[in-house]
């Protein structure tokens, strides 16, 4: 219907690898691009961008990080928020304590740091596969709050657990403060369209690194040790380093999620919400949108992030705000997901990835069927 | 095709290799000699040590005793990725191709050991990344063609038939530019149109790349066509080793396929 595919052809290889394909969809990758660079910031307000957008941004980083070890080279992994909580950290103390520090290099560094701890807990990976995998990289988890209990000069030797932080110090421009004056904007760095334009940024650069890698040997040679590490092997490809290659990148993804997700989106520092819980969340959203899908990633981060917030919304208009109790609203949201996950799985076990594909599969061929 | 057994030098020296699985011995004191550039047919009934002995050459399993000289270089085991590095390609019995992927990228996947391209490089689409991509994507294009692949390069391998599966299979390890492929029967469980089709694809690797090949195959028709050599095996021993004619003169390989008991 929507697809119109006569007439598009391929010349050469360079046009052949693309990473959007099909000229529709480059449409549509560029509206939205447009909507989130341009739409967004013009119409939302604060509590839309910082309940809505931020989050799923943070959350979809994570997620594709972890679906980068899971999804695209079959290993099982627990400890999502232990390895963000390694990058948080990093760019908190890289940022505090680093005077011509910026938000770039910090979080760079924070996804450095979490990828360097990945490779320590990636090691056992090398040995075992599967739910025994799951087990030691529940360890990172562990460790992390472990380590930064006994070390409270990471959280500025703050007693609560919550770091009581000076205000962040957003450098994110060259010229920073002689732009905002140019402009005359407000210098309240802190404000939300910053944390928002900084999260959108490191968002669209990840995702696209991660397109590169696995339209290239790095995503195929993870690829090839998750369907047959025999095979893999005996055409060459190092298994090991290929399994520490993937929970590095995997990883520097978390960890710059983890960034985020204390600088874009909560704006402090507490480790408490680098819990298993969250790591149990963000597989969901690996599970629920895709294993190797970096759309999917994202699909999913929306969905797990964004229904019980719309459940409970829609209560409101429907029932009148505050008529309803949060817990029962939160319960129900959490059956529902629940029942979701499960029927979702069973007719599309790629997920939300999945279903789009099948969506798009029939809007190219329509009117035929099959 | 040139006799590889008579006077031609040896490719890959194997010698006494025993591979026992706990207490099942699965090869007892094999040695054979592959000639360069022959076809080499490892026959023998089912359960005979065939696959096992492909794995031992290229260091899936390690043998408890012998030896394996690899163009001159002598090894008392192998390791797939060193194997792999000299120039040993490798199809599988049960197909073992990577099922996730598409056909054109099962068979980039053949050419990592030359992507030189980090994954930094990759990710930012800098230095050698797409370079490398074009260049090697052309070099499995010709491979795609040579197989007949063209109409299904991007389709999911695993919506192929099982005879589309062992080409694109073929076409991994023929990607690795290989000096040696070893075929773990590439031609069984396949229709007749098929199997002539490999068995061509066989001979045209062999003759045009001058690619030596160690071929475990069941229907004696093909050996017979198309290999210089065979070696036949029977409860993981060498009971024969010739040029076919020899070999099925043999009383011994006539008793272990005709399943005759032989009494002296
Ligand atoms: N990984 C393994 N573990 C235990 N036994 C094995 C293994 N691989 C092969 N065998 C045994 O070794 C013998 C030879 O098997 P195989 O090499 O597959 O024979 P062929 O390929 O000639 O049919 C069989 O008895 C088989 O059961
Ligand atoms: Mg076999």
């Amino acid at each position: 219907m929507y697809y119109r595919e006569t007439g598009q052809t391929v010349k050469n290889y360079t046009e052949d690898r693309r990473m959007v394909p099909l000229r529709e969809d480059r449409w549509i990758m560029w509206a939205f691009l447009a909507v989130l660079f341009i739409g967004v910031p013009m119409f939302a307000n604060d509590y839309v961008l910082s309940a809505i957008f931020i989050p799923m941004m943070v959350l979809g980083i994570a997620a594709l990080g972890l679906n980068i070890a899971v999804g695209y080279t079959g290993q099982l992994s627990l400890g999502t928020a232990g390895f963000m909580c390694f990058g948080a950290f990093t760019a908190f103390n890289l940022l505090f304590r680093v005077e011509w520090m910026n938000v770039w290099l910090a979080f760079l560094m924070s996804g450095v740091v979490a990828g360097l701890v990945g490779i320590i807990f990636g090691l056992p990976s090398l040995r075992i596969k599967g739910f025994y995998l799951l087990v030691s990289t529940l360890c990172a988890q562990f460790f992390a709050e472990w380590f930064f209990n006994a070390y409270p000069w990471f959280l500025n030797n703050s007693t609560s657990g919550v770091a009581a932080l000076p205000p962040f110090h957003y450098r994110f421009l060259p010229y920073q403060e002689q732009i905002f004056d140019l402009f005359g904007w407000d210098k309240d760095y802190n404000a939300y369209i910053w944390r928002y334009f900084i999260a959108l940024i490191t968002t669209v650069l990840l995702a696209l690194a991660c397109k590169n890698m696995v339209r290239s040997s790095t995503g195929r040679n993870w690829m090839a040790v998750r369907d047959m590490d025999i095979a893999a092997n005996v055409i060459g490809i190092s298994v090991g380093k290929t399994k520490i290659n993937a929970f590095f990148v995997s990883c520097f993804y978390c960890g710059i999620a983890g960034a985020m997700y204390s600088y874009c989106y909560i704006g402090n520092l507490d480790f408490m919400i680098f819990n298993l819980r969250r790591s149990f969340l963000i597989m969901f959203m690996v599970i629920l949108g895709g294993l190797g899908s970096i759309l999917g990633s994202f699909l999913g981060a929306i969905f797990v992030y964004g229904w019980p917030i719309l459940l409970t919304r829609t209560a409101d208009a429907v029932f009148g705000g505050g008529t309803l109790d949060t817990a029962f609203i939160e319960n129900n949201s959490k059956i529902i997901v629940g029942t979701f996950i499960v029927v979702l799985l069973i007719y599309q076990p790629m997920g939300f990835a999945g279903l789009w594909n099948s969506v798009k599969h029939k809007l190219r061929i329509w009117p035929f069927k099959t | 095709m040139s006799n590889g057994v008579n006077g031609k030098e040896p490719h890959m020296v194997i010698e006494n290799i025993d591979l026992a699985f706990g207490g099942t011995k699965a090869i007892t004191d094999i040695s054979f000699t592959v000639y360069k550039g022959e076809i080499c047919a490892v026959i023998g009934p089912n359960g005979a040590g065939k696959s096992s002995m492909l794995n031992v050459i290229n260091g899936v399993y390690i043998p408890q005793q012998g030896s394996i000289t690899f163009e001159g270089k002598k090894f008392a085991k192998m390791k797939p990725h060193s194997a792999a590095t000299m120039g040993i390609g490798r199809t599988f019995q049960n197909i073992a191709l990577f099922s996730g992927m598409s056909v054109v990228e099962n068979i980039m996947t053949g050419r990592n050991l030359m992507m030189k391209s980090t994954f930094i490089e990759n990710a930012l689409g800098i230095g050698r990344s797409k370079k490398e991509e074009i260049l090697h994507r052309e070099a499995c294009e010709e491979i795609i063609e040579f197989l007949g692949l063209q109409s299904i390069r991007k389709t999911p391998v695993s919506s192929l038939s099982y005879g589309l599966q062992k080409r694109v299979e073929l076409g991994r390890a023929l990607a690795a530019e290989p000096k040696m492929l070893l075929l773990d029967e590439p031609i069984a469980g396949m229709n007749i149109e098929e199997k002539l089709d490999m068995a061509c694809f066989i001979q045209e690797i062999n003759r045009n790349r001058g690619t030596t090949i160690v071929l475990i195959e069941h229907d004696m028709g093909v050996v017979m066509d198309v290999s210089d050599h065979v070696v036949v095996m029977d409860y993981g021993a060498k009971i024969g080793d010739g040029t076919p004619e020899e070999v099925m003169s043999n009383q011994k390989v006539i008793d272990a396929y005709l399943g005759v008991s032989h009494d002296d």
